[in-house]
């Protein structure tokens, strides 16, 4: 899922300064899971949101409001009838949020509640790890389903650089080198030999470096 | 051949290869690197440039190699993949092949994240491996990346790698070697080998793949500098082995430098011995002077002669022509500098001769002076024999006339001469005189030589005229004693025998005299106090010997210039058996210096225990200042063999040298606190059932460290209410002033400024009052704890449905009656408080209306006479309703009322101000949140002293940590930065956070122990720990939880 966390409050308290009426609305989605966006970090927001703005001895509404989701435009198009009642709208979901609501409401003045950061998996409670770059061209595959994109350092393609010691990455102690993980796996599935292949020099188009990104399934298509 | 370079024609020649590294400087200084260059010039075959190594932003490697090229030493340039993408790589090797560059080494490049620049953007593009592939195809196949043709002059550049055997997985290493050799390497460096063992087994693999046959590969070494940098090599580098014998040898050795020359030439000479190792990569960055040096004892001095070095800028005709221009250049200005130097040395033989002549007149002329010289020493010789003639005639004939002399008028003459001579002896003095000023003017004597030759001579011939009487006299005569001995006058000595013999009247002026003349003598010798001596004495016996007088005065002013003249020299002198004083102190400062510095000697020694070197010091310091208090004090304790209190000697204030005179007693016992009984004969007094101590052996018992407080719990027996006691904790422990004697306050303490608030919940003399201290908590050795922290049982207005059984066991028979329930933790369990929580009216819940939850809580406050806590269900807007209609019912009674959240803290706090209650202000788990809701309410009107604060909590293992160091932070704001704001005291409603972990509901189980005591020690733990971060009212559930907490407060404070 997409992993954000909250911007920190003095952060959103200048973002905020001069609204006078405000809409936060949280995420069901993968923000919520996340404990980035959902109910109950919409409360707390509004909460310390109030308690700052009288701290500085401003005037806010606040109201709360959490959609389902808000990439998809059945939950967002309603914000467009709301939109006189405020002078701003605080998303919480992730960029895509932000984004969809931009696009689909104009006259809704949106900004981020969160910082977007990476797609990951919950390891623990509290926990969550990058898995995944949204690369576009996936080589799992190859990599005993390991990711050398994401999960690289320096993204290599080919094998463990010279940092790699102990099964740690040399930029830092706490993070695991993945080629030897993915050299690990491989071992174990007695597919070692296909690491002597060399892997090609990537095309980064698919990765976003060819423009955003689209995608389009025509038996879908209205 | 790949591209013709002098390292590949050196390693394709079968020659050991070694090459070299230079690091471009951090600045666009091209001498830095002229100058590595010319270091490394003709002692490697190829020198490696670096591309900002460590990812430090250096000059370029391409701009660096093109200065080595021009300095004719062959690079080899680096490239990383980090910097670039794949269209700046292929502009940059297109560039540095037309500029002669032929060497090229594809690396990945270390992170970003090691260098100067850490936020940048990594880029990646490709890998190391790919980029051998790219670069390949550019050469061999002619083709940029995208498939595109090079049409014309391809790169020619022969190829090298990195490999690391060092690094993890050791299989893999050699493999991915393979790699990039297929991709296109033609030679490999290898990282630092210090463990020739892994490397030998990496070769060996390596060998097995038959890679040392498709490439070349080379060992890559580096002279540790000194062991500080062998230990972080071994320490930070990542990929680095350096080996135990390594730091050893660099540990041993007396030069360091030298053993870390020596150790790159043994491994140098180890991995030439491996099969398959075609060369040495000396790496000796920012030591480069060290190369020649290595080279040279690994006997591979004898490096080929370069072939294919061509600087590309400046082409080889323009060098011919160059060398030639210079050549005549070169030639002209010889030419002109002999010339000049021959008209030099002419210039400088004329005027040798010249000085000659000049010497040689000069010389004869001195012969001339020499002479005449000669001659008038000569007359002035024959002058003084001429004027000592005369003396001695005038001596004669004064001897003559004194024979016949009285001894009245010899008297006379002793003791005023001048006057009183006669005529004919005045006649001598006179000729003496005039002699004497010849004499002085021959001698060329200054006035000072002179008076003093003069009286020396006046003594003398007075000293000839008592004589003379005395050998008139009836008696044998001797030579007065004399300590005279200029060598101009005999010296006369005379017998003791005589003085005593002597009548008084005839010795006295002979004495005066004398001492006249030792006076005279010793002013001429600059020995004034001796002459003043002398002088006085003089006077003593003859009170009006002019001679005496002037001589006299003539010393006290010598002395007193002297004196003033070396007053400074005097100072010194006072403190003597010191070392000299510097120049910028004063003596009289260094003295003092010194004094501090002996006592502080002293009471060093007096620490130590010895006495007799602590003497020492102090009776030097007490030479210097007798009066000086703190070493005579130090003196006496040394006397006394007395210990321990160190007075502060640098502060020098009295007060600290106050000595402290008892000996703490050894044999005091160490610590009573660590052992704790459990003691049964003092129960805590809340304890309203007698105890049974019915002591189960806890399992973990036996694992707990044994110094700490064990607090015996016992599982409930039987029906359960009777087994609530909990043993006390030891308090008879010295007070912490005992324990930390000797060790000055100012170390252990740290008392605050600020003071948290008093707030009161109740009524009459069961009202308690919480807060009011000016420590931290249970710090009682730093501030004032008047009231201690309290603990309150929790209420609810309807059956709980969710407490565990063994919670619920202890009110199963008023469980469906909150006022029963409360008056039976009133009396049965000693309740301080309770909390009665509204639960029950919670809109998401039961929903129960305001006025029945009023009703149910009216009658809770009417059935107890303890403090009383209102707590809502957490709707801000059903809150205010219920607490409002409840206050509207209980008239005088002094209840606390909460949550006020920001959400209703106007319509609530203005109820409470109303009534004057105290209220709960509830904020979720943040310092400044609290800090603003207490700052809301108090711009209401309700005072702080009314305050309670809740900033949210969290059971141990749901938060515990956050919460702590939240209230952790309140309460130092509150107590070292006076942020009165944060001054109410906290509440901490932990009992319902605790009971809804799921640990506290779990039955009994073999893993995880009894479901009670479980329960129990959560609640405990997690209140003693907020207690300790700075709660002063826990809300808590269980009886025995909170008998153990009270007895931990009961314990600490």
């Amino acid at each position: 899922m997409i992993i954000a966390e909250r911007k920190p409050m003095k952060e959103l308290l200048e973002m905020v300064s001069d609204v006078k009426r405000l809409l936060i609305v949280g995420c069901r989605g993968c923000v919520a899971v996340c404990s980035a966006g959902g109910d109950k970090e919409v409360s707390i927001l509004a909460a310390a949101l109030r308690l700052g703005m009288k701290k500085a001895g401003k005037q806010i509404e606040i109201d709360e409001d959490t959609l389902v989701r808000q990439c998809d435009p059945e939950y967002i198009d309603p914000l467009n009838d709301r939109a006189s009642d405020y002078d701003a709208v605080l998303s919480m979901a992730c960029g895509v949020g932000v984004n969809f609501i931009a696009d689909r409401c104009p006259d809704v003045n949106v900004m981020p509640a969160l910082n977007t950061t990476f797609y990951g998996a919950n390891l623990s409670s509290g926990e969550w790890k990058e898995m995944c770059a949204g690369c576009g061209a996936c080589v799992l595959h190859l990599t005993g389903g390991l990711c050398p994109v994401a999960r690289c350092a320096k993204s290599l393609s080919n094998g463990p650089c010279g940092g790699s010691q102990g099964g740690r990455c040399e930029i830092n102690p706490d993070v695991d080198c993945i080629w030897q993980q993915i050299y690990d796996k491989l071992s174990s599935l007695n597919r070692k030999e296909e690491l002597r292949q060399i892997m090609p020099i990537r095309d980064w188009t698919t990765a976003g470096h060819g423009g955003p990104r689209r995608r389009i399934r025509e038996d879908l298509l209205p | 051949m790949m591209a013709g370079s002098n390292l590949e024609n050196v390693l394709r020649s079968g020659t050991f290869a070694v090459t070299g590294e230079l690091g471009p400087p951090k600045s666009g200084d091209m001498e830095v690197v002229r100058k590595k260059a010319r270091i490394l010039k003709g002692h490697v075959d190829a020198v490696n440039i670096t591309d900002c190594q460590t990812a430090i932003v250096r000059m370029s490697s391409l701009t660096a190699g093109l200065i080595a090229l021009s300095e004719g030493v062959e690079p080899v340039m680096q490239m990383t993949c980090r910097d670039r993408n794949r269209i700046g790589m292929q502009a940059d090797i297109l560039g540095a092949s037309a500029l002669g560059i032929k060497n090229l080494l594809c690396l990945t490049g270390d992170h970003q994240k090691f260098g100067n620049h850490p936020q940048s953007k990594g880029v990646f593009d490709m890998d190391s491996i790919q980029l051998l592939q790219m670069v390949k195809g550019m050469r061999d196949d002619k083709k940029f990346q995208c498939g595109e043709d090079i049409k014309k002059a391809e790169p020619r550049l022969f190829l090298g790698c990195a490999a690391n055997p060092f690094a993890d997985p050791f299989e893999f290493r050699p493999v991915r070697l393979a790699k990039k050799v297929e991709a296109g390497a033609d030679f490999v460096q290898t990282q630092i080998i210090y463990n020739i063992e892994k490397f030998r087994k990496f070769m060996e693999i390596v060998r097995d793949l038959g890679l040392h046959e498709r490439c070349f590969i080379l060992a890559g070494v580096t002279p540790p500098k000194s062991l500080g940098m062998a230990r972080y090599m071994k320490k930070f580098v990542p990929g680095l082995d350096v080996t135990d014998e390594v730091i050893q040898r660099l540990s041993d050795a007396k030069d360091q430098k030298e053993e870390g020359i020596d150790i790159c030439v043994d491994i140098i000479n180890q991995v030439r011995e491996i099969p398959g190792v075609s060369g040495v990569h000396v790496m000796a960055i920012e030591w480069e002077e060290a190369v020649p040096e290595i080279v040279k004892r690994a006997g591979l001095s004898d490096r080929p002669e370069p072939t294919g070095i061509e600087p590309v800028l400046t082409s080889t005709g323009a060098i011919e022509e160059a060398v030639d221009k210079a050549r005549q250049e070169a030639k002209i200005e010889l030419e002109g500098q002999l010339k000049k130097a021959k008209a030099e040395a002419q210039a400088t033989r004329d005027l040798l001769a010249k000085e000659k002549e000049k010497v040689a007149s000069e010389i004869s002329g001195l012969k001339k002076q020499i002479e005449e010289a000669k001659n008038m020493v000569s007359r002035k010789e024959a002058e003084i024999r001429k004027l000592t003639e005369e003396l001695k005639k005038a001596k004669e004939s004064m001897d003559e006339s004194q024979a016949v002399k009285p001894t009245v008028q010899a008297k006379e003459a002793a003791v005023g001469v001048s006057p009183l001579l006669s005529a004919r002896e005045q006649q001598v003095l006179n000729s003496l005189n005039k002699g004497l000023a010849a004499l002085k003017e021959v001698l060329g004597l200054d006035d000072a030589q002179f008076e003093a030759m003069r009286r020396f001579l006046e003594a003398e011939f007075m000293l000839q005229l008592g004589t003379a009487v005395v050998q008139a006299g009836p008696l044998e005569t001797a030579k007065a004693e004399s300590e005279v001995s200029r060598p101009v006058v005999e010296t006369p000595t005379v017998e003791p025998a005589m003085e005593v013999s002597e009548d008084k009247r005839t010795e006295r002026p002979k004495e005066v005299v004398n001492l006249v003349a030792k006076g005279n003598v010793a002013l001429h010798n600059k020995d004034y106090p001796k002459a003043v001596e002398a002088f006085k004495k003089a006077l003593e016996i003859a009170s009006d010997d002019e001679k005496a007088k002037e001589g006299l005065e003539q010393a006290r002013e010598a002395l007193a210039k002297e004196k003033e003249a070396a007053d400074k020299a005097v100072k010194v002198k006072e403190v003597e058996g010191l070392p000299p004083c510097p120049e910028e102190l004063d003596p009289e400062e260094w003295k003092q210096k010194w004094i501090v510095r002996f006592t502080a000697r002293g009471n060093v020694a007096l620490m130590k225990g010895d006495y007799e070197a602590a003497k020492r010091e102090f009776q030097k310091a007490l030479e210097l200042d007798p009066d000086y208090e703190k070493a005579k004090d130090g003196l006496r304790r040394a006397e006394n063999q007395e210990d321990i209190f160190v007075p502060d000697v640098e502060l020098g204030q009295e007060a600290v040298a106050a000595p402290k005179a008892e000996k703490a007693p050894e044999s005091q016992k160490p610590e009573p606190a660590a052992e704790v009984k459990p003691e049964e004969e003092t129960p805590p007094e809340e304890e309203a059932v007698p105890a049974e101590e019915e002591k189960e052996e806890v399992a973990e018992k036996p694992a707990a460290p044994q110094p700490k407080p064990k607090v015996e719990i016992s599982a409930p027996a039987g029906e359960g209410v009777k087994d609530l006691s909990v043993a006390s904790l030891a308090k008879d422990e010295p007070p912490l002033e005992e324990r930390a004697k000797g060790i000055p306050e100012d170390v252990y303490k740290e008392p605050c400024t600020g003071v948290i608030q008093s707030v009161s919940i109740g009524d009459g003399d069961k009202a308690i009052t919480v807060g009011g201290e000016t420590a931290l908590p249970f710090h009682t050795f730093e501030g004032d704890i008047p009231n201690m922290p309290r603990t309150a049982y929790e209420v609810l207005d309807a059956p709980p449905e969710e407490w565990p059984e063994c919670l619920v066991r202890y009110y199963s028979d008023v469980i469906n009656d909150s006022a029963a329930w409360a008056k039976k933790c009133v009396s049965e369990f000693g309740a301080e408080a309770i909390c009665l929580s509204l639960d029950s009216t919670d809109p998401n819940g039961p929903n129960v209306s305001s006025a029945d939850a009023a009703q149910i809580a009216k009658k809770v406050i009417e059935a107890v006479d303890v403090p009383i806590i209102l707590w809502g269900c957490g709707n801000a807007e059903k809150d205010t309703e219920t607490l409002r209609e409840i206050t509207s019912l209980i008239e005088n009674r002094n209840v606390c009322i909460g949550p006020l959240t920001d959400a209703n803290y106007r319509t609530l706090g203005a109820t409470a101000m109303a009534f004057q209650y105290p209220v709960v202000a509830s904020t979720p788990i943040d310092v400044n949140l609290a800090k603003q809701l207490n700052i809301l309410l108090e711009n209401l009107g309700v005072h702080l002293d009314h305050i309670l604060m809740d900033p949210s909590i969290g059971a141990v293992g749901y938060g515990l940590e956050y919460t702590y160091s939240v209230m952790e932070r309140i309460r130092l704001a509150a107590l070292t930065q006076q942020d009165e704001k944060l001054s109410p005291p906290i509440v901490c409603n932990l009992g319902r956070e605790v009971w809804k972990a799921k640990e506290t509901r779990l039955p009994t189980d073999a893993e995880l122990g009894d479901q009670e005591r479980r329960g129990v020690l959560m609640e405990a733990i997690t209140a003693s720990t907020l207690l300790l971060a700075g709660g002063e009212l826990a809300i808590m559930r269980h009886p025995k939880a909170i008998n153990l907490t009270k007895v931990l407060i009961d314990g600490m404070l």
